[in-house]
């Protein structure tokens, strides 16, 4: 671009800068700033708001062109706080430090500890357990395998995470994995399992399959009745133990800190995706059987005409 | 012997079989169709079963997907976020939203308030998002959200909305307006229409027939001297008024009304909106004494003028003419003659 058709622009540029600190001063922020060249009165008609969507348009395209000449880090190649939740990493890519770095390695007080979790404690730091990592990759790696094959045998999962800020976490788990895998945001009524009949009506308990094949608690402590109720059912769990907890409460215990979000987002994350691997292979399976069915048909169905022919 | 006994006991011991299937070597399977070994149940179509209220949660969910999307679309076309400025610019929502027993009605389960304000406030939000896309001329977005919340709208949205404001007075195919105004026990109904402008506006008209403050401004005569009055000996051009006539019960107005006050009354919204002499009225009023009959003709011709020219009903409202007077006559009381004098107190 030559220099007469870029000095209106940097004349601009000139203007929204320091427009920028005045803005910045005045505590309205806003990614873009927009106060440039829009004027402060109300907007009336639709040419109005046009024109104020039009000068915004201008101001982000005119920091898009300027952003090759700025730093290389954009928000495009860098890691964002929703890439936890959005964008999750398969088992197979999964990484120490990717724990370290969600902060699953911290415990609860030392004085809390329980003594069963002791084989998952690396040790105690500013009067915390911390969780011992070397432990917690291979028994998520673990739990990962469990439900690949629960869901690649066609099973039912479900995702619990009773708190507000895992609520939108067990839904997206549920929603990679797809059809067979189920979320519980709210809190777990008592009888789910062990009252079905009465919870859901003696027509859906007979003819539906309501015990899941697999339940995965991302706060366990609070849903003491869910895992109490998979146990009588005879469901496998999974469950994020951190050190104030007993590990042998659920079946697959991945030692973790379960009050942090970023902790469950990666581990709900790493689940979902090996789960919707099982789904995959499931769905494979089914048509291998499809074909293998198909083409045994055929063959029976030419014997049988070679048979009646003569 | 030992041997041939351990040979007789093991032989009693083993137990032969006579099967009812023969063995099958692998090798002629080939043939047989695979046998499914479970047969799977259904499994539960929503993914909230397992919170025990599927169809609340649904809902729920679905709310937020479609607040997540109409978010991220207006991010794209500039809408969000809005300044102070904008947002300021934004008409406020008239929402009337499905009432509780309602809802428990659609989902068919029980509902406590906490989740029904939940809702709600999902409901609000994709409405202020739908007024944005709406106010900013994004009409397929703001048509798709309204789609949305049209589920969860009552029925009656328009009764609601429209409680507390007066229906529109309609015209009929002549242009007469038909209003009612009360007073005290009095009930008056009014017709007015609108007089048909002369065709030549040049003649001299002659006085109205009924009305008297009509005739009484065309010979108002010239108090303060101007220039042409003193410079011409004829005399001012008289005003030209039209003719109209206020019939109340088939008779005219100062037949009707003798005393001036009500006449003054009636004829009162006409001289306020300064429409004298532009409408006919016809007023059939009921009940009650002379006062209370003028007050509600009065009532109802305001009613009418505001219809016929609502540019006018502002001056209407200000001059206290739009108001039905809601003073009536209170009742008499026990213990005392009439409603507030009291029986002389004796003190023994």
């Amino acid at each position: 671009m030559s220099l007469s058709h870029i000095r209106p622009w940097l004349a601009a540029v000139a203007q929204c800068s320091r427009r920028v600190s005045r803005t910045a001063a005045s505590g309205t922020s806003k990614r873009f700033m927009s106060a440039s060249a829009s004027k402060e009165r109300p907007l009336e008609s639709t040419e109005d708001w046009t024109k104020f969507q039009l000068d915004r348009a201008d101001n982000e395209a005119l920091i898009e062109y300027f952003s090759q000449y700025g730093s290389t880090q954009t928000r495009g190649n860098t890691w964002q706080p929703h890439h936890s939740l959005h964008r999750p990493t398969a088992p197979a890519n999964l990484t120490l430090s990717a724990l370290l770095a969600s902060g699953a390695h911290f415990g609860h007080s030392q004085a809390l500890m329980n003594p069963n979790f002791m084989p998952y404690a690396y040790g105690v730091r500013a009067g915390i357990t911390v969780v011992d990592l070397d432990h917690t990759l291979p028994l998520l790696r673990r739990a990962a395998n469990v439900v690949r094959g629960v869901a690649a045998k066609g099973g039912s999962i479900v995702f619990v995470g009773t708190r507000a800020d895992l609520r939108p976490v067990v839904r997206k788990a549920a929603e990679r994995i797809g059809e067979r895998a189920f979320h519980v945001g709210e809190k777990w009524l008592p009888g789910t399992l062990t009252n079905k009949i009465v919870m859901f009506g003696p027509d859906v308990a007979k003819s539906e399959q309501v015990i899941p094949d697999l339940v995965i608690l991302l706060n366990p402590i609070p849903n003491m009745h869910a895992i109490r109720e998979c146990a009588i059912e005879h469901v496998p769990t999974i469950g994020i133990i951190d050190s104030n907890v007993d590990p042998r409460i659920v079946m697959y215990p991945i030692p973790a800190n379960d009050e942090s979000t970023r902790t469950a987002e990666l581990i709900a994350g790493v689940l979902s995706v090996a789960g919707r691997e099982g789904v995959a292979l499931h769905a494979e399976e089914l048509a291998r059987n499809q074909k293998a069915r198909s083409q045994t048909r055929s063959r029976v169905r030419d014997r049988d005409s070679a048979a009646a022919r003569p | 012997m030992n041997v041939a006994r351990s040979v007789a006991r093991t032989a009693l011991r083993t137990r032969t079989y006579s099967t009812a299937t023969t063995y099958v070597p692998p090798a002629s399977l080939e043939n047989v169709l695979p046998r499914r070994r479970v047969q799977l149940k259904p499994i539960p179509e929503s993914p909230n079963f397992y919170t025990g209220r599927a169809a609340y949660y649904d809902q729920i969910n679905g709310l937020e997907t479609a607040i997540q999307h109409t978010r991220s679309a207006l991010q794209k076309l500039q809408l969000l976020p809005l300044p102070s400025f904008a947002r300021h610019s934004i008409p406020p929502g008239h929402h009337v939203w499905i009432t509780k027993d309602g809802l428990t009605e659609m989902l068919n389960a029980p509902l406590t308030t906490s989740r029904y304000r939940r809702l709600l406030g999902l409901l609000n939000q994709l409405d202020s998002y739908r007024r944005i896309a709406d106010v900013a001329g994004v009409g397929m977005l703001a048509d798709r959200v309204a789609g949305v919340l049209e589920v969860f709208e009552r029925e009656n949205k328009e009764a609601v909305l429209a409680r507390g404001k007066r229906k529109p007075v309609e015209f009929d195919e002549h242009g007469r307006s038909y209003t009612v105004g009360r007073r005290k026990e009095s009930a008056a109904r009014v017709w007015v229409i609108p007089v048909q402008k002369p065709e030549t506006s040049t003649d001299v008209s002659t006085s109205s027939t009924t009305s008297q403050k009509a005739a009484a401004e065309d010979v108002l005569p010239q108090l303060t001297p101007t220039i042409t009055s003193a410079m011409s000996d004829s005399p001012l051009k008289p005003i030209t008024v039209t003719t109209t006539n206020i019939l109340i019960n088939n008779t005219p107005l100062s037949q009707y009304f003798p005393i001036p006050a009500d006449r003054e009354r009636v004829v009162r919204p006409f001289k306020i909106a300064g429409l004298v002499g532009a409408y006919n009225v016809f007023a059939l009023v009921r009940g009650g004494g002379t006062s209370g009959q003028s007050g509600a003709v009065s009532l109802g011709i305001a009613k009418a003028l505001s219809a016929h020219a609502p540019e006018v009903e502002p001056l209407l409202r200000r001059a206290k003419l739009m108001r039905r007077d809601p003073r009536m006559v209170e009742r008499k009381k026990t213990g005392r003659p009439k409603a507030r004098k009291a029986y002389t107190w004796v003190k023994r």
